[in-house]
């Protein structure tokens, strides 16, 4: 059993998972990313509080132009002389609260895709040198929805999150209009925040539930989707369309349900939205009725309230609507800082620069999480220069094996060494190093390769930043990879996803030109030629030979060819070492590897070259 | 499989679009009718609001004012109930809607091999997906139209009946300004897409380095893949703020143009007001509904944008489901009898002629990798060979009917592409025609150990069931190995008659590779006829007949063994 299929297959616990800052930490996270912007920060609160004095001043000169022509009506007096500085003024407040109010937007947003695109390299920074027990911990898959759709999330809420925060403003503006106005009239105003609160109160905990199940329904639909038109070759093959449309009208029946679910409570919802504005604004005019006829508040003031109160419509109805886009958005932002706060692991040693190096596996144990043990005691040298073979069935540990001794995560007890070639006091323990280091000693091409978005030339220099044209298109010669020259573009042309389609074995040989190009002393090779049909495996064999000349080498085969052309082959079974010795020495001695072998030749089969 | 209607070409307009809304005309009538009422009553809210103070406030009439009180309850009650039901049905028919055209196109690249083959997956996918929501869009867009387009007319209908030249006058100018507000848009929408796109960009790439994570750390491209994730973020940064710069001035102009607005119609209502032309309830409805008139024109404004998306949406989803079937079969009868290639001269492949018999397990090694394509595209009648013929009994497998000859011949393709959520999902592919093969035997034939995809070997008990099994992403949590003989598994439980299979241990070790030989040989020979396109001695030396294909697309026919003495031959096999 291989490390990622107990990782995925077992799933991972809870206790495992990556961190998720709390709400605290995730505030003081942003608060620190936001006051290393303090001009953004003032410049934004600044015009949002200056805007919306301005905007909603607007409301309010007019409801004094109405009293002032009341008053003109009564005493037949001119209106202009009072009229034309009012009108003045909404004038100015008119200018100032449409620029302002629009700068406030434009600086809050500003600031918030500073604040995004910092967590966001923080979070991908730490992600990708994640200390390995941790990542293997959490899995592969906890990881990439930080990076990926957390960060997406957070990142498309930052218009909504600097909207709503201006209409927060606004509405304090608002209620502090209000009182000036009147404190009564203010009060009346109020009689919309029960109304507001309870209908809250009973769809946001309904919200949460019935959006989670509507993107976690819409997820499923697009992974059904993702395979069926991905697999459509196979669907024809087997002659099975209506079987596997079947599949995805199931899933998009149960997409559709609970998107249909989620917008019913989202009617109701809205629904008592405008009865809170319809209690709002009755309360307003009965109470304004009251105070006018109590001659304490002018009419134009009862104007002015109504006017200011049908303003806010907008802003409340923004804040209410977007309390779900916020939480989701607050969820994402504390699951991203959980991780960008982390610390990045770093070398406990200086790590040697060894030109030539030699594996010291001590007393290697590992089990997963789960308990299960798969390997039982492993003691190991592999000399410098030297490669050893690792063969036995499926499930005998050869991957885990692999994987502990290329450090993509440290064995449960025992030690993987480094011992430099030409001087044995020079010695490091993989435990010790960071990934950076790691990489520049032990290098690992496993069974899955990946081959990256963009150009070959690109994909080429994650290995080498730097390297020249001719550095890799020597590389690419020496491993052998004549197909590269073929290429559309040459060096230019794009692979990965969307691009050049690659075979699986020249995905392989381009990992292994990679591992060429970084050129550690010690590689460690997990099945490296398994995906290619047995001819492109041959390919696959020689180049991987090129590549472990003159290192030192750890090589899991399930070819036994490659077996035999190692220095030394580590037959394994039910996680233990059951032979070890030279292909010849193996065969002679009769055991597992001389049976294997002969199932391998089995028929006629070359066996003497 | 259903026949569509004729393609759109023929008639000029997209087939689309009728059909769509018939299916929902009840609910969409209702939800029309309904968001059109939303749209007048908040019309009217102005009006009452000005109606109330101008009249009831303002004269102390405590009769006036419980009317007033009760009309704007009434007006908000109607409003609201209109607003929230009207929009559910509009969306409940846009998402019903989108559901049965994303099931109809799915349906249609599934059942049919030319749709898909001259578009890119990712097409086919944005298809499905977003097109299929972006066509259905057009339901609400075409609602929110009509709701917005009678709202604004009622309330120039109120404004001009205040007064005549004091509408005109809002009524023009809101349209010069609408109009001058629009001249900005197009630069705004560059501005954003290309904020789309960067924040895209730097998602892809976030997205790409954490697929290939393992790889990546595996050689040790971190320290480098950081600086590039660096620089793309940056690239997302810098396109965000250039984008909301074009916000604020496009913000700034359209506040300005309502500010504008506003005070003109203030100060020259407030002078009407003063003369007595209009009265004090007039005056407050007019400065109401001078800041209530943008919404529904701004709405207008981009509904008709909305109308250009959903256009392209609707063309690309009809053009896929109205594409001409593929040619009709001429026979349509299930083909009998063995498969026989006559003559047959394509890429790579000399004249070659071979019958497949009945009950027989033959082995197919070519020199040549690009041979063994060509030779699996000509068996699955894919391609047409370039002379002689592919014939299944006494048809040629390309004129017969893809089905018939799908229920009889399986070609099962050597990319690994495991369908379903669960190992039990992704074994089943319906219920073949005369099935003779169950299950433990096909899992049993393929190597495949339950308790080893679990990895509870030592597990006690009867062990999980299949369909408790879950599979992630395609498989991902299985191994090349695995998923190799899931594939396996699941073609010998097909059990068709002809069963054509691809370098199927290319991922598995020398002793499974031994024992997939010896099933295969258990559950197929004598019973059904099976073709392996494979190189590997383990497999052939069980296989009845070798034929084997060298460099110069000569063919030879024979034992393994017989055949170990053509020097091209052992030096393919050889591992």
């Amino acid at each position: 059993m291989s490390a990622r299929e107990q990782d995925v297959g077992t799933g991972s616990s809870r206790d495992h998972q990556l961190p998720v800052a709390s709400g605290r930490d995730t505030a003081a996270a942003v608060g620190r990313a936001a006051l290393a912007l303090p001009r953004l920060v003032a410049s934004s609160t600044v015009a949002a509080v200056v805007g919306s004095i301005a905007t909603i001043a607007t409301p309010v000169l007019l409801g004094r132009i109405v009293d002032v022509v009341l008053a003109a009506v009564d005493r037949r007096t001119d209106v202009w002389p009072a009229l034309t500085p009012l009108l003045v003024a909404v004038a100015a407040a008119v200018v100032v609260g449409a620029v302002l109010t629009s700068l406030a937007l434009r600086e809050a947003e500003r600031l918030g895709a500073s604040i995004a695109a910092d967590l966001r390299e923080r979070v991908v920074d730490r992600s990708l040198r994640m200390a390995p027990q941790t990542l293997e911990r959490a899995g592969v898959g906890d990881v990439s929805t930080r990076v990926t759709e957390d960060v997406e999330v957070f990142t498309r809420s930052v218009p909504t999150i600097s909207a709503v925060i201006n209409s927060l403003i606004t509405v304090g503006v608002s209620v502090v209009a209000f009182a000036a106005l009147d404190g009564r009239l203010a009060l009346a105003f109020f009689t919309v925040v029960p109304v507001y609160v309870l209908s809250l109160r009973s769809y946001l905990p309904r919200a949460a539930v019935l959006y989670a199940e509507e993107r976690s329904r819409a997820s499923t639909r697009s992974r059904v989707l993702l395979e069926s038109v991905h697999g459509s070759r196979t669907v024809h093959a087997y002659g099975m369309g209506e079987l596997q449309t079947d599949r995805v009208r199931e899933a998009s029946e149960a997409g559709l349900a609970a998107a249909l679910r989620a917008r019913r409570a989202f009617a109701g919802f809205a629904w008592t939205m405008n009865a809170a504005e319809a209690v709002g604004l009755s309360a307003l005019v009965v109470c304004g009725f009251l105070l006018v006829r109590a001659d304490l508040v002018s009419v134009g003031d009862v104007t002015a309230a109504a006017l200011l109160f049908h303003r806010l419509f907008g802003p409340l109805g923004l804040l209410l609507t977007s309390f779900d886009d916020v939480q989701r958005a607050a969820a994402a932002l504390g699951r991203i800082v959980g991780v960008a706060r982390m610390d990045p692991p770093t070398s406990r040693v200086r790590p040697p620069r060894l030109s030539t190096a030699t594996v010291r596996l001590t007393g290697i144990r590992h089990a997963y999480d789960d308990g299960h043990e798969v390997l039982h005691g492993i003691d190991l040298v592999v000399p410098a220069g030297t490669s050893l073979a690792v063969v036995g069935e499926s499930g005998a540990g050869k991957t885990t094996l692999a994987a502990i001794a290329a450090g993509v995560f440290p064995p449960s007890a025992g030690t993987v060494e480094l011992v430099d070639g030409d001087d044995p006091g020079i010695c490091v323990d993989l435990a010790d190093l960071d990934q950076v280091d790691l990489r520049s000693l032990v290098g690992l091409v496993s069974q899955e390769s990946h081959v990256f978005a963009g150009t070959l030339r690109a994909d080429l220099q994650l290995a080498k930043p730097g390297a020249t044209d001719e550095e890799l298109q020597a590389a690419l010669d020496s491993t052998g990879a004549t197909w590269a020259r073929a290429l559309p573009d040459g060096l230019d042309t794009v692979v990965g996803a969307g691009g050049y389609p690659l075979t699986p074995a020249q995905e392989q040989h381009l990992a292994l030109t990679r591992l060429y190009l970084r050129n550690p002393p010690v590689v460690v090779l997990d099945e490296a030629t398994a995906e290619a049909s047995s001819a492109g495996a041959r390919d696959l064999e020689r180049v991987a030979e090129e590549l472990l000349a003159g290192r030192t080498a750890v090589v899991v085969a399930h070819r036994l060819t490659q077996a035999r052309a190692c220095d030394r082959i580590l037959v394994m079974a039910d996680g233990r070492p059951v032979e070890l010795g030279h292909h010849d020495e193996l065969v002679a001695a009769g055991g597992m590897y001389a049976r294997l072998w002969r199932t391998w030749t089995a028929s006629g089969r070359d066996a003497t070259t | 499989m259903k026949r569509r209607t004729p393609p759109a070409a023929a008639t000029g307009r997209s087939p689309l679009w009728g059909p769509m809304f018939r299916r929902h005309r009840r609910p969409l009538a209702l939800g029309y009718l309904l968001a059109t009422t939303h749209q007048v009553c908040e019309a009217l809210v102005p009006v009452a609001a000005g109606y109330v103070i101008g009249i009831a406030v303002a004269t102390s009439s405590v009769p006036a004012i419980l009317l007033g009180v009760g009309a704007i309850l009434l007006l908000f009650a109607v409003l609201a109930s209109a607003a929230a039901y009207g929009y559910y049905l509009i969306g409940k028919a846009a998402v019903t809607e989108a559901h049965l055209q994303r099931v109809a196109v799915v349906r249609r690249i599934l059942g049919d091999p030319t749709v898909g083959r001259d578009r890119q997956a990712g097409e086919l996918l944005s298809i499905t997906s977003s097109d299929t929501q972006g066509a259905t869009q057009l339901m609400e867009t075409v609602g929110g139209l009509l709701a917005s387009t009678v709202g604004l007319t009622v309330a120039a209908v109120v404004l001009l009946r205040i007064d005549l030249v004091l509408g005109l006058g809002v009524l023009v100018m809101l349209t010069v300004l609408v109009g001058g507000v629009r001249l900005l848009s197009p630069y705004l929408e560059r501005r954003l897409s290309a904020r789309q796109q960067a924040v895209g960009l730097s998602a892809a790439v976030a997205s790409d380095l954490l697929t290939g994570l393992r790889s990546l750390r595996g050689f040790g491209g971190v320290a480098e893949a950081v600086r590039r994730y660096r620089t793309a973020s940056r690239l997302s940064l810098d396109a965000t703020v250039r984008a909301t710069t074009s916000n604020a001035v496009v913000g700034t102009t359209s506040r300005l143009a309502t500010g504008a607005l506003v005070v003109l119609t203030a100060a020259v209502a407030a002078g009407y007001a003063v003369e007595g032309r209009i009265s004090l309830a007039e005056l407050v409805t007019v400065i109401g509904m001078a800041t209530f008139l943008l919404d529904p024109i701004g709405h207008i404004t981009r509904s008709v944008q909305e109308l250009a998306v959903s256009w392209a949406s609707g063309r690309r989803v009809a053009e896929l489901l109205t594409l001409a079937p593929s040619e009709t079969a001429a026979h349509d009868e299930r083909p009998d009898g063995p498969l026989r290639l006559t003559a047959v001269v394509d890429d790579g492949l000399g004249p070659l002629s071979l019958t497949l018999a009945p009950g027989e397990l033959l082995g197919v090694v070519t020199t040549d990798v690009a041979t063994a394509d060509t030779l699996s595209e000509l068996l699955a009648g894919s391609r047409a060979p370039a002379a002689g013929t592919v014939r299944l009994g006494d048809a040629a497998v390309a004129d017969l009917e893809p089905a018939a000859v799908r229920s009889r011949l399986l070609v099962e393709p050597h990319a690994v592409h495991l369908l379903g959520g669960s190992l039990a999902a992704a074994l089943d592919t319906g219920d073949g025609a005369d099935r003779q093969v169950e299950l433990p035997a096909a899992l049993d034939a393929a190597a495949l150990r339950v308790e080893d995809l679990t990895g509870h070997a030592d597990a006690a008990g009867p062990g999980p069931a299949l369909g408790d099994i879950a599979l992630l992403d395609h498989g991902a949590n299985l191994s090349g190995g695995q998923r190799q003989r899931v594939a396996l598994a699941r073609a010998l439980l097909a059990d068709r008659d002809l069963l054509v299979l691809r370098d199927p241990t290319s991922a598995v070790d020398a002793v499974t590779e031994d024992a997939i030989a010896a099933g295969l040989r258990r559950v197929r020979a004598g019973r059904r006829s099976t073709a392996v396109l494979t190189t590997s001695p383990l497999l052939l030396s069980r296989c009845d007949r070798v034929l084997f294909i060298d460099a110069d697309g000569a063919s030879t026919t024979g034992s393994h063994a017989d055949l170990l003495a053509v020097d091209a031959y052992r030096s393919v096999v050889l591992r």
